[in-house]
């Protein structure tokens, strides 16, 4: 399925957040959109003053909340607003890279890009391609279920997140007994 | 040992300083110890069961222990990693602390241990560790082994796990992040976790979710490795003392090999050589960035 | 209650296989991955291991390091609570320890104080407890000193001590009646009282002496000398880690979260905390009573010998000695009691 195309009915559609520096890819972003180009539309930006400001935690966050993939994009080198932002966060993001593919998470779900205030087609790339690329991967519940309560009352869960309960490994330890951490859960 | 007690007894004496921090027998083995007088530098011991990193000792976050004063400390050579990462960062004025180097062949993982040192239970952290003695100490003695060649388990532990799918490595962690209680003592006993709040302790904004649970549990360690990024002297404190038996060595050394293999950075106990994290090259490698 | 019976090995093996069977849980201490002895949930009894003193205790079985407590949701200027189902099903626990089993009764009072705990006494209720008599501890052991022993019967349900081909067995409570009249098979006649002495007096004579059974020595010295050097002179190879609050079986402290999973709604959770950090005591305002090392140290001496028995008129330490074992700097129980019964008694001072 060609990424620009709208979600079928009962497709999966990726929620991607994107953390962007507002010097260069946010008004990149902008141009896109004033130019009328065409693009998925899963992503939601949030703008940071650079690439430098931007924590490992905000990735990990995003995907306790709900987010499938994540765009990281700043300025190209030199060309950072504060001189030397996006080389600071390309250090951090490398090893930030290495370490969640280490921990088994996918790295093509995180893409690192640098995106400049002219550049609104290769935004539209760059979304399309991320786009393709975690709707290939699927949800990823995998992170945000490493917790899950079930509430008796009326409503189990938000509306997004309905039926999604696949793969919940801290319930399946806990039936199983397999990790001494395993009672915290097993009567909850 | 006699050399080391003499060194202590003459620091204390003179007043150079007000305390020395080594090690002493405790009821369970090795254990560090706090000698404020000249006398009781005759409880100082140095073997292979002082595998404890007592740079954690001068982390300017313990205000229980300013008022030692100007201290000494006993260093192993991997401890002196640690203390020049301090005074890299200026948590530790140099001249405010007088290090006394110990020659070291290797530690057990231990300290109440009654194994002697050898092939089979020497710590991991030891193997292929190539110093005798810490340069930054101001004084040096006792003798040492010759040390112990590597290769090291932990790495390739790490090999092992990093050939296999992702969703094996994903299982893996799950199962061992899933036992960490959050008592954070890998963060209370790593000398280079100083900060006075810890991110993890943060609640306006909440970024690492409290609950031991296995999701709150990824945060805090991904937090905890990004933040030893190019930091971590590889002490190997953290995993001796998780009380749920963590693998975390597996990670902090993951990512020192990262920081090894792309900026050509490996601790040392020179605090003139900046950290990798904080400073950069223009041509670093960028191949993951589109 | 104080009947007693018998059951062979086999038979208790085939006990744990009965109780599975009947959808029973079942927990008892076995080996972990990484080589450890940690009460974990167990399939027969032959994962079972007698001889090591487990890392955890059974406080987590009771009382979870973390536990959602409910669910809420808000819409614009209301919240909705949600209950989360709280069921407990029943569990058998094969294998604790005297001092584990004695932790979790030493701990009901604190949980029926001011407010009768749901969740501890939901689980409690649904746990029979078969404890084993320790077969001997090692020097940072000290049962003996708060009471206890290594076959003590407090907190069990069923006692079990090693005897000729089997197990004598020591029904301490209406629960533990219950599970031997449910499987009356398994129990049986066998080797009678006078043949686990020589078992029980060899475990006594390994914990004893390690501290003086002065209670009421510590307990006061404590309370009249707040303001000691000892604590500022113990403290210092203290990291505050809270690893000793984690293994401890009485150690019960938590603190309460709202966790959001969207903006709108998200869950309420307890999880485990320890006075030893610095965060426990910190207020809104900055200010921290506990200022340093010396005061949360001594809070867990004197919450433990001083305060609770205050309260409850019950010493929060079982003896277990998992503080010192698990301590990475050293930190001995044992030596900082000897040292308050030498201070109280006139026979030494702050070293």
């Amino acid at each position: 399925m060609d990424s620009t195309t709208p979600a079928t009915a009962g497709g999966f559609e990726p929620r991607i957040t994107a953390f962007v520096c507002n010097w260069c890819t946010y008004t990149g972003a902008d141009l896109a959109g004033t130019s009328r180009l065409q693009m998925a539309s899963n992503v939601r930006i949030i703008r940071l003053p650079c690439t430098g400001r931007i924590d490992p935690m905000f990735i990990t966050k995003a995907f306790e909340r709900g987010a499938d993939g994540i765009i990281v994009s700043g300025c190209h080198p030199a060309d950072c607003h504060y001189n030397a932002g996006n080389y600071h966060a390309r250090r951090r993001f490398a090893i930030f890279r290495e370490l969640m593919d280490f921990l088994g998470v996918d790295p093509s779900r995180i893409t690192f890009s640098w995106v400049s205030a002219s550049e609104g087609a290769k935004w539209r790339d760059v979304v399309n391609d991320a786009v393709t690329r975690v709707r290939a991967l699927g949800p990823f519940t995998a992170y945000r279920n490493m917790v899950v309560v079930q509430a008796t009352a009326p409503k189990s869960s938000s509306p997004e997140h309905a039926g999604e309960g696949e793969g919940l490994p801290m319930q399946s330890l806990a039936a199983d007994g397999v990790a001494p951490g395993a009672s915290k859960e097993v009567t909850a | 040992m006699t050399e080391l007690r003499e060194l202590a007894r003459r620091l204390l004496s003179e007043g150079t300083v007000n305390a020395v921090l080594g090690w002493e027998e405790g009821p369970r083995g090795a254990r560090p110890a706090f000698v404020t007088t000249p006398d009781g530098a005759d409880r100082l011991i140095f073997d292979h069961r002082c595998v404890h990193n007592l740079a954690s000792y001068l982390s300017p976050r313990r205000p229980h222990l300013k008022r030692l004063g100007k201290v000494a400390m006993v260093l192993k050579p991997c401890d002196a990693r640690a203390v020049a990462g301090l005074i890299r960062e200026t948590q530790v004025p140099r001249e405010n602390v007088v290090l006394i180097g110990v020659r070291c062949g290797g530690v057990v993982t231990d300290p109440d241990s009654d194994a002697t040192l050898s092939e089979a239970t020497v710590a991991d952290r030891c193997r292929g560790c190539p110093d005798r003695e810490g340069k930054l100490a101001d004084h040096t003695v006792g003798t040492a082994g010759p040390g112990f060649p590597g290769p090291s388990h932990r790495a390739q532990k790490i090999e092992e796990l990093a050939a296999k799918p992702a969703d094996q490595r994903w299982a893996f962690w799950q199962a061992e992040l899933e036992k960490c209680v959050r008592c954070h003592a890998c963060r209370q006993v790593c000398p280079m976790c100083f900060c006075d709040r810890c991110l993890a302790d943060k609640t306006q904004p909440r970024w690492i979710e409290s609950s031991p649970h296995a999701r709150g549990n990824m945060a805090w360690h991904v937090a905890r490795a990004m933040h030893l990024a190019g930091r971590c002297v590889d002490c190997g404190e953290c995993e001796r003392v998780c009380p749920q038996g963590i693998p975390l060595g597996l990670i902090t050394r993951k990512i020192a090999s990262v920081v090894a293999e792309r900026y050509d950075f490996r601790p040392s106990d020179d605090p003139a050589v900046p950290a990798p994290v904080g400073t950069y090259r223009m041509d670093d490698p960028q191949e993951f960035i589109l | 209650m104080s009947t007693t019976t018998f059951i062979r090995t086999g038979d208790l093996k085939g006990l744990v296989a009965d109780l599975r069977a009947a959808g029973v849980g079942v927990a008892g201490p076995a080996r972990t991955s990484d080589g450890a002895v940690d009460y974990r949930s167990i399939t027969a009894f032959d994962d079972v291991v007698l001889d090591a003193q487990p890392r955890n205790s059974l406080k987590q079985f009771f009382l979870p390091p973390t536990e959602p407590l409910f669910k809420y949701q808000r819409k614009g200027s209301d919240v909705a609570i949600l209950e989360i189902s709280a069921t407990f099903p029943p569990r058998v626990i094969v294998g604790a320890r005297p001092c584990d089993a004695a932790a979790v009764d030493v701990l009901d009072h604190v949980m029926n104080w001011d407010y009768k705990d749901e969740p501890w006494f939901g689980r409690r209720e649904a746990t029979t407890i078969v404890t084993f008599a320790c077969p001997g501890g090692d020097r940072s052991c000290f049962c003996t000193a708060v009471g206890l022993g290594p076959d003590a019967t407090r907190g069990s349900d069923l006692l079990l001590v090693p005897a000729g081909d089997g197990y004598y067995v020591e029904v301490v409570t209406e629960k533990g009646k219950r599970l031997v009249d449910a499987y009356p098979k398994r129990f049986g006649a066998g080797a009678g009282v006078d043949a686990t002495l020589s078992y029980r007096e060899k475990a006594r004579a390994s914990v004893e002496g390690h501290v003086p059974a002065r209670p009421d020595v510590i307990r006061q010295w404590v309370q009249e000398h707040f303001e000691d050097p000892f604590w500022a002179d113990i403290s210092l190879r203290c990291h505050g880690c809270g690893g000793c609050a984690a293994a401890c079986p009485t150690c019960h402290c938590f603190d309460i979260v709202d966790e959001p999973e969207t903006l709108t709604e998200g869950t309420r959770r307890r999880n485990w905390d320890t006075c030893q950090t610095s965060v426990f005591t910190a207020h809104a305002s900055g200010h921290n009573p506990r200022a340093d090392q010396c005061g949360r140290c001594r809070q867990r001496v004197n919450h433990k010998f001083a305060i609770y028995p205050a309260r409850f008129n019950d010493i929060l330490c079982t003896g277990c000695g998992r503080c010192a074992r698990t301590c990475p700097a050293g930190q001995d129980v044992t030596e900082i009691l000897n040292r308050i019964v030498a201070m109280a008694t006139g026979q030494g001072g702050a070293a």
